[in-house]
C-alpha cells in the first residue's frame, strides 16, 4: 500500500491548501496582531521619537540616552537584586515546607491549604495587606517588635530606602512559596519508591538521602521553579505600583515601573524612549535566561 | 388585507425613522469626560451646571462620563492618540503635553472677563488661553485651636510664627506626645513637597524661586541651602509623623482631625472637600476647633508673605471637536458670578471663576472663606506647584527627593542638592 508521503512525492495527492489555511489563519492572525506586530513595532519605535500625528527617526539617540540614564540603572539594579534573591528564598523555603508535608507532619492538610492560599490572591490585595502589616504605628510587625522589647527596630519598612526593597522581596516570597511548595510536593510524590527504599536499605542517613537522592531526583523541577521565579521577578510591576510606586528615592523602582512612568507619567506622549527601555530589557532578560540554562546544563529537561 | 397591513406598518416605521433622524439632526451631543467621579460636591456642581445649560439650550445635550483621575488620564492618552477623545475633558495645567501636541482648542472666545486674571494666566500658552480654570487652591497651614491653646501658644496678629517660635511649638508638641504636623506623601506627588517649596518660595521670593524651578538658579545657592537646612531642623525635631512616607492624603486628613490628632496640617485649601463631609464619610468632628495660620516665617527670607496658589481641576476642549460653537457656549455657561458662588457654596474650595464670598449663605462656607481671606491678606502669590512648572527628569527627581525622601530624613541637604543639580 503506497504511503501518504510516497503519494505526495509522486504528486498523487494534492495539498489541501484550503483546509491548511482555514486551520492556521485564526492562530496566525492572533499571533501576528498580538505578538509579532507589537514586537516589531516596539523595535521600530525604539529608533524613533513617536509622538501623536508625527514620528521622527532619531537613530540610536534613545539608546545613547538610556546608557546615561541613572534612574534606569537604579531600576535595573533593584530588579536584578529582586530576581536573584527571590528565587533562592522561594524555592528553598518551599522545599522545606514540601518536605514537611511529604513527611506528613500533624495538620498537613490544613497547612497545605494555608501555605498555598497567598498565591490565590491578586497583587492588589497582597499589596494592601502588607501595607497594613508594615504600617509604622499599628502594623502587626512593629506592634510585635515593641511587644517583645525590640521597639528600637520598629520602622516604616516601606518608607525607608534601606528596608523598602527587602520588605517587598519578603512579600513576593510569602506569596509564591505556596505555589513552589505544591509543585515540589507533586515532584516528591512522584519519586521512584524503589530508589528511595534502596537508599534506606543501604542505611543512608536522612541528610544524605535528602541531598543525594531526593534533591538529585527533583533537580529538574527545582531548576524550572528557579527560572520561572527569576523571569517573574524580572517583570514585576503590580506590587510595586500598589505599595511604593518606586519610592523612596527609587529604592523600589523596577524596570517595568520605570517604563510605565516614562510612557504615561512623564508629561510626554513619546513612546520611543519607553520602547527602547523595553527592548533593552527584553534582550537582558533573554540573555539571563539563556545564561541560566547554560549554567544549569539542563536545557533538555527545562520546560518554561 | 395582509399586504395593506404590511404597508401601514412600513409607512409607520418609515415615518418614525424619519422623525427620529430629524430629531437626531436637531439635537447635538457634546461628549464630556471628567474626574471627580466620587467627589460628590464637585460632581453635583458640574451636573447642576449641565442641567442648567441643557434647559437653556434644548438643541444640545451633554453626555458626561465620570472617572477617577488616573483612569481618566490613561483613557485620554489613548483616546487622543486615536482621534477619539471627547469634545470637552478634565485637565490640570501641568499637562503641557496636551498643549505641545496641539490637542487643545484655543478658548480665546470665552468670556474671560468673568475669570480671575491669574487663573487665566496659568492656562495661557503662547499667548492663548486653553483651559477653563474651575478649581483653585492655596497652600494653607491648618491647626487645632484647642491643642495650640493647651500648649500655651498665642499667634501674632499676622498669624505667622517666627522661625524660633515655630520650632519651639514643634518641640513642645513633641514633648507632650502630639505629632506637630500631619502630612503624608503616600499617594500624591506634591503633598510632602509643600513643606519644602513654601520655605524655598519665602526664602527666595517669587522671581528667584521661579528661576530655581526652571533650572536658571543653582540648587547649591547658599539661600537654598539655608532654607533646606531650616526645614531639616524642623523634621529633625520630630515635625512629621513616622508614617509620613506611606500616609495617603485621605489618611493625613483623618490623622489631623480625628485619630490620633495632630497640632497642624499643611494642605491645599481643598481641605474642605474631605473634612467638611459628614463624620461617617471621613469628615472632621462637628465641633472640631479648626484654625488657619500662616506658614511660619523662614530665617532670612525675602518674602515671608509669599505663598503658592494653583489651579487644579479645569476643563479643556478637544482641538478636533466638530461642535466648536456648542463647546464654547457650554464652557461659557460656567462663567457667571452665580456659578462661581455656587461652586464656593457647595464645594467650599476657591475657584478661578470670579465670585463674591461675601454673598455666601452657607454659614460653614462663609466662615471658612473668611478665615482663608484673613490668612491670605497681603499675600504675594506664586502661581503653580513645582510639579506643574517642571517636567521630565527635574520633575521626577524633585518628586522623589522633596516630596518624599528629604522630609522623611532619608537624604541629607547636600545629597538632595546634588540630585537636583544633576537632574537639569
Amino acid at each position: 500500500m503506497p504511503t501518504f508521503r510516497a503519494n505526495l512525492l509522486r504528486g498523487g495527492v494534492r495539498q489541501p491548501w484550503g483546509t491548511i489555511v482555514a486551520f492556521l489563519l485564526p492562530a496566525i492572525t492572533f499571533y501576528v496582531a498580538l505578538t509579532a506586530y507589537p514586537a516589531v513595532r516596539t523595535i521600530w519605535n525604539s529608533f524613533h521619537k513617536v509622538l501623536p500625528r508625527r514620528e521622527e527617526f532619531v537613530g540610536i539617540a534613545n539608546y545613547s540616552e538610556l546608557i546615561q540614564d541613572e534612574i534606569f540603572w537604579k531600576a535595573v539594579r533593584n530588579t536584578v537584586t529582586w530576581a536573584s534573591v527571590s528565587p533562592v528564598i522561594e524555592v528553598t523555603v518551599a522545599l522545606l515546607l514540601a518536605l514537611a508535608l511529604y513527611a506528613k507532619v500533624p495538620g498537613a492538610r490544613f497547612l497545605r491549604v494555608a501555605w498555598f492560599t497567598p498565591v490565590l490572591m491578586s497583587y492588589i490585595v497582597v499589596g494592601i495587606l502588607w501595607m497594613w502589616i508594615y504600617n509604622y504605628d499599628w502594623g502587626p510587625l512593629n506592634v510585635l517588635l515593641r511587644a517583645i522589647g525590640l521597639g528600637k527596630f520598629a520602622q516604616p519598612w516601606l518608607g525607608s530606602p534601606d528596608t523598602a526593597l527587602a520588605s517587598l522581596i519578603v512579600v513576593t516570597s510569602w506569596m509564591w512559596v505556596g505555589f513552589n511548595m505544591v509543585v515540589l510536593l507533586a515532584a516528591l510524590h512522584s519519586l521512584p519508591k524503589d530508589v528511595v527504599e534502596a537508599a534506606e536499605l543501604d542505611n543512608c542517613g536522612w541528610l544524605a538521602k535528602l541531598v543525594f537522592v531526593i534533591i538529585s531526583l527533583i533537580r529538574a523541577t527545582l531548576l524550572n521553579l528557579v527560572v520561572l521565579s527569576f523571569i517573574g521577578k524580572m517583570k514585576i510591576f503590580d506590587l510595586v505600583w500598589i505599595t511604593t510606586k518606586g519610592n523612596p528615592l527609587w529604592s523600589t523602582e523596577t524596570v517595568s515601573t520605570y517604563v510605565y512612568k516614562r510612557a504615561f507619567e512623564w508629561t510626554t506622549f513619546d513612546l520611543g524612549y519607553p520602547s527602547t527601555i523595553a527592548m533593552v530589557w527584553f534582550v537582558i532578560v533573554l540573555g539571563a535566561v539563556l545564561l541560566l540554562t547554560w549554567l544549569f546544563r539542563m536545557r533538555e529537561k527545562l520546560e518554561y | 388585507m395582509k399586504s395593506q397591513l404590511l404597508s401601514v406598518f412600513a409607512g409607520a416605521a418609515f415615518a418614525w425613522g424619519a422623525l427620529a433622524a430629524q430629531a437626531a439632526a436637531q439635537t447635538k451631543e457634546i461628549t464630556f469626560w471628567s474626574h471627580w467621579a466620587a467627589e460628590w460636591p464637585k460632581r453635583n456642581f458640574v451636573e447642576s451646571a449641565i442641567a442648567d445649560f441643557e434647559a437653556k439650550n434644548p438643541g444640545t445635550k451633554v453626555k458626561a462620563t465620570w472617572y477617577e483621575k488616573n483612569a481618566l488620564y490613561a483613557a485620554l492618552k489613548t483616546a487622543l492618540r486615536a482621534g477619539q477623545a471627547p469634545d470637552i475633558f478634565y485637565a490640570e495645567p501641568d499637562q503641557v503635553e496636551y498643549l505641545e501636541n496641539g490637542f487643545l482648542l484655543d478658548l480665546s472666545e470665552l468670556n474671560w472677563d468673568a475669570v480671575e486674571p491669574w487663573a487665566k494666566e496659568v492656562w495661557t500658552y503662547n499667548g492663548k488661553p486653553y483651559g477653563l480654570p474651575i478649581e483653585a487652591w492655596t497652600v494653607e497651614l491648618y491647626y487645632n485651636k484647642k491643642m495650640l491653646d493647651e500648649l500655651g501658644v498665642k499667634l501674632p496678629e499676622n498669624l505667622q510664627l517666627s522661625p524660633d517660635a515655630f520650632l519651639d511649638v514643634v518641640k513642645k508638641a513633641k514633648a507632650k506626645g502630639i505629632t506637630p504636623m500631619s502630612l503624608g506623601a503616600g499617594d500624591r506627588p506634591f503633598t510632602g513637597a509643600q513643606l519644602v517649596h513654601e520655605a524655598l518660595l519665602k526664602k527666595l521670593g517669587v522671581e528667584d524661586y521661579s528661576k530655581l524651578l526652571a533650572g536658571k538658579l543653582q540648587w547649591s545657592d547658599p539661600r537654598v541651602v539655608e532654607a533646606l537646612t531650616w526645614v531639616r531642623s524642623l523634621t529633625d525635631a520630630g515635625l512629621l509623623p513616622a508614617t509620613f512616607t506611606t500616609m495617603k492624603l485621605a489618611e493625613s486628613h483623618i490623622y489631623f482631625h480625628t485619630n490620633p490628632g495632630a497640632l497642624t496640617f499643611l494642605n491645599g485649601s481643598f481641605y474642605t472637600s474631605r473634612a467638611f463631609n459628614p463624620v461617617d464619610k471621613g469628615g472632621q468632628p462637628a465641633d472640631f476647633p479648626l484654625g488657619i495660620m500662616q506658614y511660619p516665617a523662614v530665617p532670612g527670607a525675602v518674602c515671608n508673605e509669599c505663598r503658592t496658589i494653583t489651579v487644579g481641576g479645569s476643563y479643556v476642549a478637544n482641538a478636533e471637536t466638530e461642535h466648536k460653537a456648542e463647546v464654547i457656549k457650554f464652557l461659557n455657561s460656567f462663567l457667571t458670578p452665580d456659578l462661581g458662588n455656587r461652586w464656593l457654596e457647595n464645594v467650599k474650595v476657591q475657584t478661578g471663576i470670579k465670585s463674591d464670598p461675601s454673598q455666601l449663605k452657607d454659614k460653614q462656607a462663609a466662615e471658612y472663606f473668611a478665615m482663608i481671606a484673613k490668612t491670605n491678606a497681603g499675600t504675594k502669590y506664586h502661581f503653580g506647584l513645582p510639579i506643574q512648572v517642571m517636567s521630565g527628569k527635574p520633575k521626577e527627581v524633585f518628586t522623589q527627593v522633596f516630596n518624599n525622601a528629604f522630609p522623611a530624613g532619608n537624604i541629607s541637604v547636600e545629597d538632595a542638592i546634588k540630585e537636583m543639580e544633576a537632574a537639569y
